[in-house]
């Protein structure tokens, strides 16, 4: 059986073009608005995002990327979960855009009363990012956000995340498989091979 | 073949799922003709995705979620029934019914679940009861499930007693089913294979399995899992005698003067009104459905709803408790591939006072959470993992593959309090009343889903699991098998429906569903409803032709 988190990483690494260490794959938070800018006024040239603006998606795209960090291997930032939820909330999610614009306004807030001299949550730190979202884990914005990122990270690619499929890759899953052939994992391929020796 | 509305068709099958699919086949190609009117859309095999993201966070079988189903649930009649984020009653909206999407998990009943009344006596505060026919009665027809439905696997040590031998071998043991296998026999237990509504091999023209591994919620693209819609639907429909009305939600059974139905009442795919007459009705459309169309047919005649001067219709509620023991191993197993569940154990089968409550049940190895991504990141991790950040990540990328859960199933008793009445206030999609179900398990079916839970949590132990963990039980919040409401009895003060699935009060009206279940098995009904509606067919059938309906 291939080590999985050892495939996905020389996968990632592959896909994502980065040669040198894991401290480069580690993307600031800072650079996020840089980022998703980039990304999208190269994938779109007219309009960033359908339904958010770009410092709401910049915040949005951070919440994600701490639920599910990048680390030496691809998070939610690598996946695009952002692009999935800017999605998702002018489609089947729609009823949640309101909501998740007053939640967001409400952490800027905890943002401007905790930490002078920071705009948006998106420009803190990873370790304040994550007190903060400690903070409101058990909410219902935080909950929302949650689920999205979770949906975004793992569903077809088709819905705009799992950007090549990098979320099924990490967890060693192939979803667009058809059929699969006997035997399916370790236990029963032991099971066969003792069966046929006996 | 389409049928004209105003002329009446021999029969009008409300319901196109286990029941009503088997039915219509079996009048149809008698020669009956028959119109069967099915809520959902007319999806085929090539039709079903893996696409979970739509399946299971959007409800796309289910008929789209609480905000079009209008649902609603409470635990009592004290509280205010409330339409919850996952849908509460889950049965499938679509040609087929929940055949399409269920995890084919195909059990038997067993002679003592048809007499256990008998047996144990009475248990006070429940409606438990014998059943008005005995396994004996039915066992054909469950044979004829086997070999007409298609199923897959090999006897075990405590079966019911066969006529014939199962059509086709097992599926293949996976790495859940050898891990519970060696687990449970260290402990002295006895698993088995667990039988399965999936072609493990082309049968009667059909397809085999090919493993995919999206069973349990989806629909299966090869059509080999032994829906109504890949194995009954099609001979009706060739019969020439049978048409399927899909996206037809019916509203109303009319009677006409005399009391008998008359003409059954439906919206269209536009949401107009339509009519059909029926010469004689069968309402298959499960046991939330029936229970509310019948509540929703009152009339002078029938104050209290069709079919309900008893005053059963709805009642005796019954989903099966569950309960669910998880673990971590150290090499793969890879459960996302083949069917849901591998081996299963029935050495807890049969109530013994002992325990000191009543009660049975079966515990089964299965992938349940590590099936696909998203279920398993939601609901599957270990509790002791926090729910997102660094440390979520790497152990849910370590245990995607390596994870199994038991599952662990179980009887439940007929109550009054557990029912489906129409809701007061919501409505669904269509405009009806929403079904409003109440429901608190029994004292006893949650100590027995505790007790099964010990045993699951012994076994994955034995197993050799690296981690293990028991989810929580607590009384349910909803549930997919949907039993009990027009239970089948001799006495019609307290039963809806006659041995023959006949309706005590309206003679041309005929039940048959998950609904006219007594007792509710160990945890897995299908084959039941299936083995019921051959057996009811041939009663109607041969009244039909006698003139006698």
């Amino acid at each position: 059986m291939p080590n999985n988190s050892n495939v996905s990483r020389r996968r990632f690494l592959k896909s994502s073009g980065v040669l040198t260490g894991a401290s480069l794959l580690k993307i600031g938070t800072p650079a996020l608005i840089a980022i998703t800018e980039a990304a999208c006024s190269a994938k779109q040239e007219a309009a960033a995002f359908a339904n958010l603006n770009v410092a709401a998606a910049a915040d949005l795209a951070a919440i994600a990327a701490r639920i599910m960090p990048t680390t030496d291997t691809p998070g939610a930032t690598e996946a695009g979960v952002i692009y999935f939820i800017d999605r998702a909330l002018g489609a089947e999610m729609q009823g949640m855009l309101e909501g998740l614009q007053a939640g967001l306004e409400d952490l800027n807030s905890r943002v401007t009363n905790q930490h002078t001299g920071s705009g948006r949550f998106a420009e803190l730190e990873d370790g304040s990012q994550d007190e903060l979202l400690t903070a409101i884990e058990s909410g219902g914005f935080f909950n929302s956000l949650w689920m999205l990122t979770i949906s975004g990270f793992f569903a077809m690619s088709s819905y705009g995340g799992n950007n090549e499929n990098v979320a099924w890759d990490l967890i060693d899953f192939d979803g667009n498989h058809g059929a699969w052939e006997y035997p399916f994992g370790y236990y029963d391929a032991e099971y066969a091979k003792e069966k046929s020796i006996g | 073949m389409t049928f004209e509305q105003r002329t009446p068709v021999d029969f009008a099958i409300i319901g196109s799922g286990s029941a009503g699919g088997i039915i219509a086949k079996e009048l149809s190609t008698a020669g009956f003709n028959v119109v069967v009117f099915e809520q959902g859309k007319y999806r085929k095999a090539e039709d079903f995705t893996h696409d979970e993201y739509s399946v299971l966070m959007h409800s796309e079988l289910l008929g789209g979620g609480p905000q079009f189903s209008g649902q609603t649930f409470r635990h009592d009649e004290s509280e205010v029934a409330k339409s919850p984020v996952v849908q509460p009653i889950r049965y499938a909206q679509t040609v087929g019914g929940s055949s399409v999407h269920f995890s084919a998990n195909f059990w038997r009943l067993r002679p003592v679940d048809f007499k256990e009344r008998s047996l144990l006596g009475p248990i006070s505060g429940t409606n438990f009861a014998d059943w008005p026919i005995t396994y004996e009665e039915l066992e054909p027809y469950y044979t004829k499930v086997d070999w007409e439905i298609g199923i897959s696997g090999e006897p075990g040590p405590f079966d019911a007693p066969r006529s014939k031998p199962f059509p086709m071998p097992p599926l293949p043991l996976k790495s859940c089913g050898v891990l519970f296998e060696k687990g449970a026999r260290a402990i002295g237990l006895n698993p088995q294979n667990q039988p399965h509504a999936i072609l493990s091999e082309p049968f009667n023209g059909r397809a085999g399995c090919m493993k995919c591994g999206y069973c349990m919620f989806y629909g299966c693209e090869a059509g080999a899992k032994s829906s109504t819609l890949a194995s009954m639907i099609p001979l009706a429909e060739a019969s020439g005698h049978c048409e399927i009305r899909a996206e037809s939600a019916v509203f109303r059974i009319e009677t006409d003067s005399n009391g008998r139905a008359s003409e059954v009442l439906y919206y269209d795919r536009d949401g107009n009104e339509q009519a059909q007459k029926a010469k004689a009705v069968i309402v298959s459309a499960n046991g939330a459905e029936t229970s509310r169309l019948m509540l929703l047919s009152a009339s002078e005649q029938h104050p209290d709803g069709l079919a309900n001067s008893s005053g059963f219709v709805g009642r005796n509620l019954m989903f099966n408790a569950h309960s669910s023991a998880n673990a971590v191993f150290e090499h793969q197993l890879n459960e996302y591939k083949g069917v849901q569940a591998s081996r299963v154990l029935h050495d807890f089968y049969e109530t013994d006072e002992k325990r000191g409550f009543y009660g049975g049940g079966g515990i089964d190895a299965r992938s349940l959470w590590s099936a696909s991504p998203i279920f398993h990141a939601l609901l599957g991790m270990p509790p002791d993992v926090p729910r997102w950040g660094k440390q979520f990540k790497d152990e849910f990328a370590h245990n995607f593959t390596r994870q199994m859960t038991l599952a662990c199933a179980t009887t439940s008793l007929a109550m009054d309090r557990n029912n489906i009445t129409l809701d007061p206030k919501n409505t669904d999609q269509w405009g009806r009343p929403a079904i409003r179900a109440t429901y608190r398990d029994h004292d006893d079916d949650l100590s027995m889903a505790k007790f099964l839970q010990d045993r699951a949590m012994e076994i994955l132990d034995a197993a050799g699991a690296q981690k293990a963990w028991a989810d929580p039980i607590h009384p349910t919040d909803g549930g997919e098998h949907l039993l009990g409401t027009c239970r089948m009895g001799d006495d019609p003060t307290a039963s809806v429906v006659d041995r023959y699935h006949r309706s005590h009060d309206v003679p041309n009206l005929y039940i048959c569903d998950g609904s006219s279940m007594v007792t509710s098995g160990r945890g897995q009904p299908t084959m039941t409803i299936m083995a019921l509606a051959f057996r009811a067919a041939e009663h109607i059938a041969a009244a039909a032709s006698a003139g006698e309906i």
